[in-house]
């Protein structure tokens, strides 16, 4: 394929290739903070999203014990609270790394739909991998804009849920960083509120962990480049010959921009 | 006033004295003001050595002119200020304050009462503590008029000259029961009318009786106003949530709750989370000081928390839940049950997308296959 | 010559009611009553969860707090179809009583007794002399010489204070205050002590309500279980600080309230004369002894009495769309119908309408509209409701209680039974009942002691607490006697949501505005003929108002 052709068309793989055998390149994409940024996170939103669960609709256990005798409520706020601070600060590490040790896979601009050509990318994703309407897949080495505008939006929403817990967190400690944000509850106008927020947003982490973790074998599974071992591993596997194509479409591209 | 049996009283609006000058003007030496100091002080159950203290409190001070205004509210405000039981209200009344308005308690009506009430804002400009119990109607001044003038202009005008305002009740400090959805007077707590001049919120509805004392008292004896928290309420009394002074709490910690109403738990004195009670979202002293002198306060008799402190509180959700419903969804849509929808609607989704996904891309998984074992070749 | 007199505010009530009447040759004319407040609870109770309702309507009034929430939580379960506890329905009684001895005790003292107590003539009174009287007519013991001097010499101290306060501009020395002093001082004396009272009883309401004001109740029964052996729930403390409660609550209104009331009384017989207004009553009844269903045993009799007529007690059914309706003719609302119609409070509509006139203003536009308080009707006829009513249905359906205390106290203050329609009449049913509610209220405790003994700790009936049991559509009617007079609420509950709601108050039988006919409601007529003696203080107005212990909160809601 030349270049010149259409951005998709040079980056994708064309099911009519006839190429038996190709070589693929392995491509260093996670590193070792960014893997475990997203263990963590995964564990520690779990734990969150359980003991917030219950929190919430406590089941009726233990019925027959005397409240002296038995603390478990208070312990699965307590998991929900130390949680809540692995996550945080788990979130705050992810954001400097975004900014200082990341590989331009994982940088914070992969994560702001910010350039015309993500939104063009994404609306590509949605046609190839969403409707379906194209037959074709797309390569994006490093995680595609679609997926990284819905990582932006996660992002959004711990924060929602990181300010609102310590929010409500705020009155039953003493500790000088949940009092940072003592202001949110009048700004909203009360606990009830902001608790309220902060319950009905835990259903939008359950959603895109069911509808992520689909796309993510989904990828593994159409693409076969890898996709799910890379969060694990770190290594990524994409065919030689499209790899080139890509990255001269790239620089062409930026040619033309500096023109 | 013609026939009235002490000319003292002729001129008793126009003319204020401090109890010593009173006293001089009849005659009386310092002697016998000291001993009339000593006489008062084991009247309020004083102990001499604050004799002197209270001698310097009647030659300085007038019982602080107050001015409780009454707009769109139920009066429970009021009656829960006579409950309190420490001070009683009598003394309050006759000792600690000069209560020169209240449609409530005072003596006259009409004019007469109006009089009342522009005496002390003239007299006292700048002096007097306002207190304010009720919101303002903004839709129509003809939503809650009184001597034909609206309660907005009333407001503006009581608040001009007064030193502080006491927002008594969530009436007056967050709109309450008439401020819930539609709102359809448009009623408005004070604040968000008055902006120039302190306010002290006391929540609640009403708030307890002895809360309301505490804030008076707290102005009269150490002359300040009280510590507010960052919504302009008293921090003495509302600074914990009612659930972190719940004497329920250890039920709530060790999971047993109260399923439903004179259940075998509830006769046991169990956590009412589970019916809704709003103690984890409010601020009060509830718990702690407790209703009516101490003898019970909404959990202990069995009902849970309503939050009646609160901002906004009638629309945070029904009563019997402990989170808001998810407005516009019907009754019975709490945020779980749209959740718990969303989360079907996409593993729905995710089964329909893969069964597509093996069609749509069945010549691409092919390929993907053939190739894998073209390389194992 | 005739003279508009505007009585606006009118204090020592609950809200905010103004009064214009027309005085010609020092007597009134005509009257004309406006509620000048309104919040609109109607609309904002609808399409929230019904078992919520009674917070909201609740609020309706923190004087006679508890009264609407029980109207509320009987409407939803007449609706729905639920039969509480009997334990539930003492427990709801004693709350009933309870209210009733407060509110009424605290309306004599310190809402109705300035109108004929001189404070300022106290001053004059002999102690020696208010002790001789007051251990002549009651055994309370704070009767002493000591006493009532030290009573005497703080209201002096307070007045040469010149800080007046609540007593400031008061009509003090006006001709139509009668008290010798020693009464005077025996009637501030125990306005002081009533204010120290009240705050007592209404521990009842703490007990099983959790608070006073605004005490919690529940659909389907009570929120405070029993249990005898745990102290979290009503055991043996609970129930004996209630039963210490109501003993001393009734020590009060015996030994204080109602020896007081029959002091005062006799000084004042003019007004048995004066202030009668309408001629038809009526009492919705309550304080049921066998259930709410079984309206025969009710300790406060249901029925009308038409035209003064002791003879004959008429029915009133809450349910018959014909009988209760209300108009807005000269209110502020407008009806889809027009303004001659009248509604049936299931099909009651609350639309807000103010015409004006615009504040400031000086006389409301009497032609027009002119109130906040619609006009309720009972067949088209103005009732007057309160304790009058309810003493007068209790009497003419030949309860003993009702007329042994009614004849006992006319044969006491040598007056006919026709007394009794009169500002005074209203004022002494009002101790009456109290002294009545007070035997009650006893009867009821030890009735839940003695179901507790016999092993019955029910409470609450939950078997239709979820909404998912109720039917589509439902209709109910929850009837009361408010401390005020008769009350009730309907609801239609549609989809498990309040469709509509209708509040028709006590206050606002009393305090409407006229009828489309032209008819005056009782307000208005009672003030017709009374003397005014000096048109700058209207003092005799404000008696036959206070009467009535108007209640505008309620009124207008
Ligand atoms: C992002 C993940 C999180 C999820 C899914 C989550 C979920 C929940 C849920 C469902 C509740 C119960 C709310 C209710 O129904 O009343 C809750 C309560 C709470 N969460 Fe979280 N939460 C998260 C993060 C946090 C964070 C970061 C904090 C910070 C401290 C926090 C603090 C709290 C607190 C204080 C409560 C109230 C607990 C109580 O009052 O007993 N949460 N959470
Ligand atoms: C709790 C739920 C989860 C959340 C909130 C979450 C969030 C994220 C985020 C924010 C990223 C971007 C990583 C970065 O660049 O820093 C990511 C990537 C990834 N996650 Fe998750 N994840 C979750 C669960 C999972 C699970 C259970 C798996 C595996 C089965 C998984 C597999 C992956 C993979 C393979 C990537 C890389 C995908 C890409 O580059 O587009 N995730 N995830
Ligand atoms: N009118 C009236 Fe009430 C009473 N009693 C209620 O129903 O006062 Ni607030
Ligand atoms: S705050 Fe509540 S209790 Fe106080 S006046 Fe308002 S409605 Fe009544
Ligand atoms: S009863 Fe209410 S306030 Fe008390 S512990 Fe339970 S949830 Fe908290
Ligand atoms: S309902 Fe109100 S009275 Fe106290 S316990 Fe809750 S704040
Ligand atoms: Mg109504």
């Amino acid at each position: 394929m030349k270049p010149g052709k259409e951005f998709t068309e040079m980056t994708s793989r064309s099911v009519s290739s006839n190429m038996l055998y190709r070589p693929m390149r392995r491509i260093y994409v996670f590193q070792v903070p960014t893997r475990i940024f997203h263990w963590i996170n995964v564990v520690s939103l779990m734990s969150l999203i359980v003991t917030g669960y219950i929190i919430g609709n406590p089941p009726a256990l233990l019925q027959e014990s005397e409240a002296s005798q038995n603390y478990w409520f208070g312990i699965n706020r307590f998991i929900h609270f130390g949680s809540a601070w692995i996550f945080t600060v788990n979130w705050i590490f992810r954001v400097f790394w975004a900014f200082i040790g990341a590989n331009k896979w994982e940088n914070w601009r992969n994560f702001l739909p910010l350039s015309k050509k993500q939104w063009k990318e994404a609306w590509e994703i949605i046609k190839l991998d969403v409707l379906m309407i194209k037959n074709d897949t797309h390569l994006s080495i490093g995680h595609n804009a679609l997926a990284g505008f819905s990582y932006f939006i996660i992002f959004i929403v711990s924060l929602v849920m990181v300010f609102t817990g310590f929010a409500l967190y705020a009155p039953m400690s003493e500790s000088w960083f949940p009092q940072l944000f003592n202001w949110v509850i009048p700004l909203l106008g009360g606990d009830m509120f902001v608790r309220f927020i902060h319950h009905a947003s835990m259903w939008i982490f359950i959603v895109f962990t069911i509808i992520h973790v689909h796309l993510v074998m989904y990828h593994d599974y159409v693409e076969g480049r890898g996709e799910l071992s890379s969060i694990i591993g770190g290594w990524k596997f994409i065919e030689e010959d499209i790899l080139e194509n890509k990255n001269k479409s790239e620089e062409q591209n930026t040619e033309n921009e500096d023109k | 006033m013609e026939n009235h049996p002490f000319g003292i009283l002729e001129d008793l609006n126009t003319k204020k004295l401090t109890v010593y000058e009173e006293m001089k003007e009849r005659g009386y030496s310092r002697r016998d003001f000291m001993k009339f100091c000593s006489t008062m002080a084991a009247f309020i159950g004083l102990s001499s050595s604050v004799v002197g203290q209270v001698a310097n409190a009647l030659e300085t001070k007038r019982r602080p002119p107050v001015l409780w205004m009454h707009f769109q509210e139920c009066t429970c405000c009021s009656e829960s200020f006579i409950r309190t039981s420490h001070p009683i209200v009598a003394d309050i009344l006759l000792d600690k304050i000069s209560l020169d308005y209240t449609e409530t308690l005072q003596a006259a009506s009409g004019h007469q009462a109006e009089k009342s009430l522009h005496d002390t804002m003239e007299e006292s400009y700048g002096e007097y503590i306002l207190m304010v119990e009720g919101s303002i109607p903004l839709a129509n001044p003809g939503y809650c008029m009184i001597g034909g003038i609206s309660s907005l202009e009333i407001l503006k005008e009581a608040a001009a000259g007064a030193k502080a305002i006491i927002a008594w009740g969530s009436c007056a400090s967050n709109g309450c029961v008439q401020s819930a959805r539609p709102n359809p007077t448009k009623a408005t707590p004070i604040h968000k009318i008055i902006k120039n001049k302190p306010i002290i919120k006391v929540p609640g509805c009403p708030p307890i009786g002895e809360v309301m004392a505490g804030v008076v008292v707290h102005l009269l004896a150490f002359d300040e106003i009280p510590e507010l928290d960052n919504q302009g309420r008293p921090k003495a009394f509302y600074s914990r949530r009612v659930h972190d002074t719940c004497y329920r709490r250890p039920n709530y910690d060790a999971g047993l709750f109260v399923e439903s109403w004179d259940d075998t738990n509830a006769k046991k004195g169990y956590c009412l989370y589970k019916l809704g009670c709003k103690g984890p979202v409010t601020y009060n002293a509830c718990a702690v000081t407790k209703w009516n002198g101490g003898t019970s306060f909404p959990i202990q008799s069995g009902h849970g928390c309503i939050g009646c402190s609160e901002n906004n509180f009638w629309d945070n959700g029904p009563l019997y839940k402990h989170l808001a419903e998810f407005p516009g969804f019907g009754i019975e849509s709490n945020a779980d049950k749209i959740g718990v929808f969303a989360a079907g609607a996409a593993a729905a989704g995710i089964a329909a997308h893969t069964i597509a996904t093996n069609i749509r891309k069945r010549k691409l998984i092919d390929s993907n296959i053939e190739e894998g074992r073209k390389g194992m070749e | 010559m005739s003279q508009r007199i505007v009585i606006d505010p009118i204090t020592r009530i609950e809200g905010h009611l103004r009064v214009e009447v027309e005085v010609e040759d020092g007597k009134v004319k005509d009257a004309w009553s406006s509620g000048t407040m309104v919040r609109g609870l109607e609309q904002i109770v609808k399409g929230r969860d019904p078992r919520d309702i009674w917070a909201f309507t609740g609020r309706a009034c923190g004087v006679c707090t508890t009264v609407h929430s029980l109207a509320s939580v009987r409407a939803v379960e007449d609706a729905v179809g639920i039969t509480i506890p009997p334990n539930a329905e003492l427990v709801r009684n004693l709350m009933f009583c309870t209210q009733y001895i407060h509110d009424h005790v605290v309306h004599f003292y310190h809402l109705h007794a300035l109108d004929w107590v001189d404070v300022v003539s106290l001053l004059k009174a002999d102690p020696n002399e208010t002790s001789r009287i007051a251990s002549s007519i009651s055994r309370y013991p704070k009767s002493s010489p000591n006493y009532f001097a030290d009573v005497q010499a703080r209201i002096k101290r307070f007045v040469e204070s010149r800080q007046l306060g609540i007593f400031a501009n008061g009509y003090w020395g006006h001709p139509a205050y009668k008290l010798p002093p020693e009464i005077n001082l025996i009637a501030v004396a125990h306005y002081l002590e009533a204010l120290e009272w009240q705050k007592e009883i209404v521990k009842v309401h703490a007990i099983f309500g959790g608070k006073n004001p605004h005490p919690n109740y529940l659909v389907g029964g009570m929120a405070c279980p029993i249990n005898t052996n745990e102290v979290n729930a009503l055991n043996a403390e609970r129930l004996a600080h209630v039963g210490e409660l109501l003993k001393n609550a009734r020590a009060f209104v015996e030994q204080v309230y109602w020896p007081d009331v029959l002091a005062v009384a006799p000084y004042y017989l003019d007004w048995a004369g004066i202030g009668g207004g309408l001629s038809n009553y009526m009492a919705f009844g309550d304080l049921p002894e066998n259930g709410y269903a079984d309206v025969g045993r009710f300790k406060f009799p249901r029925g009308i009495i038409l035209d003064r007529n002791l003879n004959e007690v008429h029915e009133v059914d809450g349910k018959d769309e014909d009988q209760i309706k209300e108009y807005i003719k000269h209110s502020w609302y407008s009806y889809k119908g027009g303004d001659e119609e009248g509604l049936s409070p299931w099909k009651g509509e609350t639309e807000l309408n103010f015409t004006g006139p615009e504040p400031p203003f000086d006389n409301l536009n009497i032609d027009g509209k002119y109130s906040w308080v619609k006009t309720p009707r009972w067949r088209g006829k103005a009732m007057e409701v309160g304790p009058l009513s309810r003493m007068l249905v209790g009497y003419a359906s030949g309860r003993t209680e009702f007329q042994d205390i009614v004849n006992d106290t006319l044969g006491k203050l040598n007056a006919p039974v026709g007394a009794l329609f009169s500002t005074l009449g209203r004022t002494a049913a009002r101790a009456m009942e109290t002294v009545l509610t007070c035997d009650w209220a006893d009867q009821f405790y030890h009735q839940l002691i003695t179901n507790i003994k016999n092993g019955d700790e029910r409470m609450a009936n939950t078997d239709k607490w979820e909404p998912e049991t109720w039917p589509e559509e439902a209709y109910g009617v929850g009837m009361t006697e408010a401390p005020r007079g008769a009350l009730a609420h309907w609801i239609v509950i549609k989809n498990r949501k309040t469709e509509n709601y209708q509040l028709v108050v006590p206050s606002t039988w009393n305090s409407s505005p006229r009828d489309p006919q032209g008819q005056r409601s009782s307000y208005e007529s009672s003030l017709l003929g009374t003397p005014v003696y000096d048109a700058d203080q209207p003092l005799e107005i404000i008696r036959t108002i206070h009467s009535f212990d108007p209640c505008m909160a309620c009124a207008v809601h």
